[in-house]
Order: structure tokens, then C-alpha cells, then sequence
């Protein structure tokens, strides 16, 4: 990628962080939010350092991560529409909040970690479903699985939702929607400790991945060890997707759209696919709760109807315009 | 003259009410050789040949009040959020009154149910209809309501003179409870969810209880009845108090984000517990005086 490129998307990332941390329910100008950053005492200045700016920098890791995510497996299970929630892993998530919700779970972390814990249950199940001969994991086998368990894990979901009396289980909903209201330092700080590992191992399989994209024997050949390759790659998309469910539910769209629009815009190879993926999905995340924070302000919007909303006719125009 | 004056004074007063009186009783219900006409909410003509002898009641509000006017022992089914008063309890529970089940309400044999005035309970009502029930769908979500409806079931049920005067006793007590406006009125985030933060907006019942309280709801420019909210929101506009309900949110005060709202870190919480604060019923004057007890111990 050429370097005038880079600068342009850096620019990009900065001018998005800028507009996230002056943007929001309280209008604060970029001048106030400047001084509010690196001055306690100013006015704005506990909303801008301890609510705006740790929830900038979440929807942008998150966004990151989701994109990572989705461009991962579409290269490994080589199906354009391969995205971090197709592996059963949302419903897993949302079974786990609900059932939290439903049982009255105490503790502010509750709904969070029962999420994270249901996401991980189905990614376990549905790995140990696509295991076949031996330790190879089947592509095809993997989707299959996907489906059938976040099928019955959604089924159990709805069947929770409509025995439990519970107050408020039918607000479960909008947690699983997205949005992140619950942003703070330290959720930000766990999320990060815990993103940089699957990350920096997904950048690292760059080039594997754009082998296995070429068929399975072609990489082979080429001396990628397909099956532990792919193997790993379930793994840390799957730790990557659980966490930032259990930080902020379940945000749609930019695991699949975000990849493809990269793709179709710079068509670079997975080595700097990946990079330009997570910046490019940061800033998307981070433009959509701007839209979620200040569409029907004092009310939020729930961020996972934000992205499709404004996702997918952009999407579409880019499909169009490339096609015609 | 004293002769003279009062019967005219009497009249010239009494007259516009007797008028409307009879207005109201025109367009919303009429009773003549034995049978019961009302308009329910919906619209809807309720048509009953006597009093009603069997009712399920299917909204928690109109289960209280026909207790309330001494219709109780006709109720033969309820919800399983009709708590109050504690005689409910002991009458059959049909189900949650959301999307009620046809077959155990008609198996209760009833001639009358009551059901709240939502779009999914259109179809219920014109099924029962159809089996020979008479069905009413009424709106329990102001204060207004309690009054309005107990006239309707007293009228359905034969229990006027009792629905005449829990309304006038009603009306009373919520005239002596409601403060009048004042200068230092606390302003209060009614917070009811955490996960996320959901308020309850200027159209509701509960802020409705606050505002006679003597308080501000937080959110009053929110126009639905309920929305998520941001932290940020909440900050930015310095409630002096939270309100929150025992099955609403707990956790909220110790998490880090909150921590920017200073009612939060001063714990300048309100918290109520019980029923009345979730209904319209006559216990609202009641609930009306708790919160103003416990707001005027509040340090705001």
C-alpha cells in the first residue's frame, strides 16, 4: 500500500476519534474537549475523559477486532459470507445474558461474563462438532455446525425469554442489540489485555490465510500447515468475537461488510488486508455510536441497528459500483 | 330569600355538571330494561344482559379495583402479577395477561373479561366475542385511569354507588397528597433497567407520581414511556436523586462508568419497593406520600 494511502487512513482514524470525543449527547466543541482531556478541573471534563474517551477507543478496538474477525474467516472457510457471528457464537452469547437476566444473576459483571461464557460454550461445541477425522477441521462441516447450534441455542433463548417472569428479561434484547453505554477505563482495559494476543496471532497468519483463500492444496504445496492454520484461526476469532460480545452485545455488519469494502476499494493481500480492515471497521464503529449517541439525543439508539442502517446502502452503492 | 337564593344557586351551579352528567352517561354507558351498554376503550360496545357474576380480570390495575368496589368475590381469574390487595392471591392464576390463553380463560367460564387495550389483545377479544363472552379492553396507564375505569366496572358490574365513591375518596386523597409547586424541586432520574440504562418518560405513570411528589423527572422532554439513555445524558444534567424499584437495578452504583454521576457517588439513592408504585390504582395517593417522605429526608 502506497504510503499517500496510509497517511490518508491515518488522517481517517484520527479525524473519527475527533468527532467521536466531541459528538454525544452534551454537544462539547473540539476546543473544550481538548482541555477537558489533559485538564480534570474543566468544564466537560469528567463526561470527556471518563465516559467519551474510553468508549471512543472501545467501539474502535471492538470495531477493529469484529473486522479482523470477519476477514479471517471468509479467507479460511473461503465463503464471502463467513462473519464473526456465523459460528453460533451470538446466540450462545445472548443465551448466556438472558439466562443471567432470567436468574436474577447479581453483580455488575454478571450479564457480561454469562455472555462471554455462552458465546464460549457454543464455539466449543460447535469446534468439537467440526472435528472430523482426527483433528482436521472441515470448512463446510464448521458452517454446518455453526448453524445447527446457534439454532438451538437461539430456540432456547426464546424459550427462556417467554417462561421466565423475571422484570425486565424482555429488555434483554436491547443489550443483545449493542451499544457501549457501559464503556468505562477498566472494561476497556480488560478488553484490550485480552484483544492483543488473538489479534497479533490473526496478523501473523497474514500470509497463510492468503494461501488457504487459494484452495487447500495450492497452500499445501506452498508449506502452510492448513489444518493447524485454520485450527487457530477458529480459535482466536472466536475469543476475539466472545469478548467484545461480553463488552458491548452484539454488533452485526461490520464483521462481513467491513472486509469486502476494504477489499473492493484498496484489493490488497491478507498482510495488509488485516491492518486496513481493523482500522477501517474502528472508524465505522466509532462513526456508528456517534450516529447511536446523538440520533435521538437524550435517548440512545441501540449501535447494532445504527451499523446496518447506515452499512448496508453504503454497501450496496459499492457492490453496484463496482459491478457496473 | 334564603328560600329562594339556594335551590337557584344550587341549580345555576349544579346544572352544567348534571348536564355533562348525563352527557357522559349517554356516550359511555346505559342501562335500561336490564341490560349493560359500554364503550371500553377500544371502542368497543360491551353489551351485558345483568351484572357480571364471573370476571377474569387480566391486568393487574382492574383486578385491584374491582376488589376496590367490592366486586372481588366475582373475580375468577387473574394474572400472576395481581398481588394486591392480598384476597387476589387466592383467586386462579391464568397466566401473565400479556398474550392470555384462550382455552384456561374460557375454561373458567366467565362473562366478562377484562383486558388491557393493546394490538395483540384486538384478535382475544373478538374470539371471546365470538364464544358468546363479553370481552372489554381498557388503558390502566395514568392516574386518570383509576377513576375513569372504576365508573366502567362498577357499571358492569352492578357496583355503582361502591365505584362513586372510591372515585370521590380517590380524588381526595390524591388532592391532599400532591405537594403544590415549589421552588427546590428535586430532580430526579427514574432509572428502571441498567443493562441498558432505561428511564421512564413524561408519559408515564410513574413520573406522573413524581411530579405531584414534588419532583422533576430527569428525562420529562423524553415524550415515550420509556428509552435507554446514556450515562453521558444522566451527567450532563446533575439529578439531585435516583430512583429506582427493588426489581429494577442494582448493580448500577458500583460500576466505574457511573461513577461520573455525582448523585451516584454521594449515593443519593430513592429506592421503593412495592406494587403501587408500578400501577395505577387507589393506592396511589399512598405512594404519592411515600416518595414525598422519603424525598424531604433526601439530601439534596
Amino acid at each position: 500500500m502506497s504510503a499517500a494511502r496510509v497517511a490518508a487512513l491515518m488522517l481517517a482514524v484520527l479525524s473519527c476519534l475527533a468527532v467521536g470525543l466531541s459528538a454525544g449527547a452534551v454537544a462539547i466543541p473540539l476546543s473544550s474537549v481538548w482541555a477537558g482531556l489533559w485538564h480534570p478541573g474543566a468544564e466537560g471534563s469528567a463526561i470527556v475523559r471518563d465516559l467519551r474517551a474510553p468508549r471512543v477507543i472501545l467501539a474502535f478496538l471492538v470495531g477493529g477486532s469484529l473486522g479482523i474477525c470477519g476477514a479471517a474467516l471468509q479467507a479460511m472457510i473461503r465463503n464471502p459470507l463467513a462473519e464473526p457471528y456465523l459460528l453460533g457464537l451470538s446466540s450462545g452469547a445472548g443465551l448466556g445474558a438472558v439466562i443471567a437476566i432470567a436468574t436474577r444473576a447479581g453483580g455488575a459483571w454478571a450479564v457480561p461474563v454469562a455472555a462471554f461464557i455462552g458465546a464460549m460454550s457454543a464455539v466449543a461445541l460447535v469446534y468439537r462438532l467440526s472435528l472430523v477425522s482426527g483433528r482436521r477441521l472441515d470448512p463446510h462441516v464448521l458452517l454446518l455446525s455453526g448453524v445447527v447450534v446457534g439454532a438451538f441455542a437461539g430456540a432456547l433463548m426464546s424459550a427462556v425469554m417467554v417462561l421466565s417472569d423475571a422484570p425486565g428479561v424482555r429488555n434483554a434484547f436491547l443489550w443483545l442489540l449493542g451499544g457501549f453505554g457501559a464503556a468505562s477505563w477498566r472494561a476497556l482495559g480488560v478488553f484490550s489485555v485480552y484483544a492483543c494476543v488473538p489479534i497479533a496471532l490473526l496478523v501473523l497468519h497474514a500470509r497463510s490465510l492468503d494461501l488457504i483463500a487459494l484452495g487447500d492444496e495450492p497452500a499445501h504445496h506452498l508449506g502452510v500447515e492448513v489444518d493447524r492454520v485454520r485450527r487457530l484461526v477458529y480459535v482466536c476469532t472466536a475469543l476475539l468475537t466472545a469478548a467484545s460480545v461480553a463488552s458491548c452485545g452484539i454488533i452485526g455488519f461490520v464483521g462481513l461488510v467491513v472486509p469486502h469494502a476494504v477489499r473492493i476499494i484498496f484489493r490488497p493481500l491478507h498482510r495488509s488486508l488485516l491492518p486496513t480492515v481493523f482500522l477501517v471497521g474502528g472508524c465505522f464503529l466509532v462513526l456508528a455510536d456517534v450516529v447511536s449517541r446523538t440520533a435521538v439525543r437524550p435517548l440512545e439508539l441501540p449501535v447494532g441497528i445504527v451499523t446496518a442502517l447506515i452499512g448496508v446502502p453504503l454497501f450496496a452503492l459499492l457492490l453496484r459500483r463496482t459491478l457496473a | 330569600m334564603i328560600f329562594i337564593g339556594r335551590p337557584f344557586a344550587a341549580l345555576r351551579a349544579g346544572f352544567p355538571l348534571l348536564c355533562l352528567l348525563v352527557l357522559a352517561a349517554c356516550q359511555r354507558t346505559s342501562r335500561a330494561e336490564g341490560r349493560i351498554v359500554v364503550i371500553d376503550d377500544a371502542g368497543d360496545t360491551v353489551r351485558l344482559a345483568a351484572p357480571a357474576r364471573r370476571i377474569v380480570s387480566l391486568i393487574p390495575a382492574t383486578t385491584e379495583l374491582l376488589f376496590g368496589i367490592g366486586a372481588g368475590p366475582v373475580v375468577v381469574g387473574r394474572t400472576s402479577y395481581c398481588d394486591y390487595p392480598p384476597a387476589a392471591k387466592k383467586v386462579p392464576d391464568l397466566g401473565d395477561g400479556i398474550k392470555p390463553n384462550i382455552e384456561a380463560i374460557v375454561a373458567s367460564q366467565p362473562d366478562l373479561v377484562i383486558l388491557y387495550n393493546s394490538g395483540q389483545n384486538a384478535g382475544v377479544a373478538g374470539r371471546l366475542r365470538e364464544l358468546g363472552i363479553a370481552a372489554a379492553r381498557v388503558n390502566t396507564d395514568a392516574l386518570s385511569s383509576v377513576t375513569r375505569v372504576a365508573h366502567m366496572l362498577g357499571t358492569l358490574t352492578g357496583h355503582e354507588r361502591a365505584a362513586d365513591s372510591l372515585a370521590t375518596v380517590f380524588d381526595t386523597a390524591l388532592a391532599s397528597a400532591t405537594l403544590p409547586a415549589g421552588p427546590s424541586r428535586p430532580k430526579v432520574l427514574l432509572l428502571v433497567w441498567e443493562q441498558p440504562p432505561m428511564t421512564i418518560g413524561r408519559g408515564s405513570f410513574l413520573n406522573e407520581l413524581l411530579e405531584r411528589a414534588g419532583g422533576d423527572n430527569l428525562f420529562a422532554d423524553v415524550v415515550e414511556t420509556d428509552g435507554v439513555v446514556s450515562i453521558e445524558a444522566v451527567a450532563a444534567r446533575k439529578p439531585d436523586l435516583i430512583f429506582t424499584t427493588a426489581e429494577g437495578p442494582s448493580a448500577f452504583a458500583s460500576r466505574p462508568e457511573w461513577q461520573v454521576v455525582e448523585a451516584v457517588r454521594e449515593k443519593r439513592f430513592l429506592q421503593v419497593n412495592g406494587s403501587q408504585f408500578n400501577r395505577p390504582s387507589p393506592r396511589a395517593p399512598f405512594a404519592i406520600r411515600e416518595l414525598r417522605a422519603k424525598m424531604s429526608r433526601g439530601r439534596w
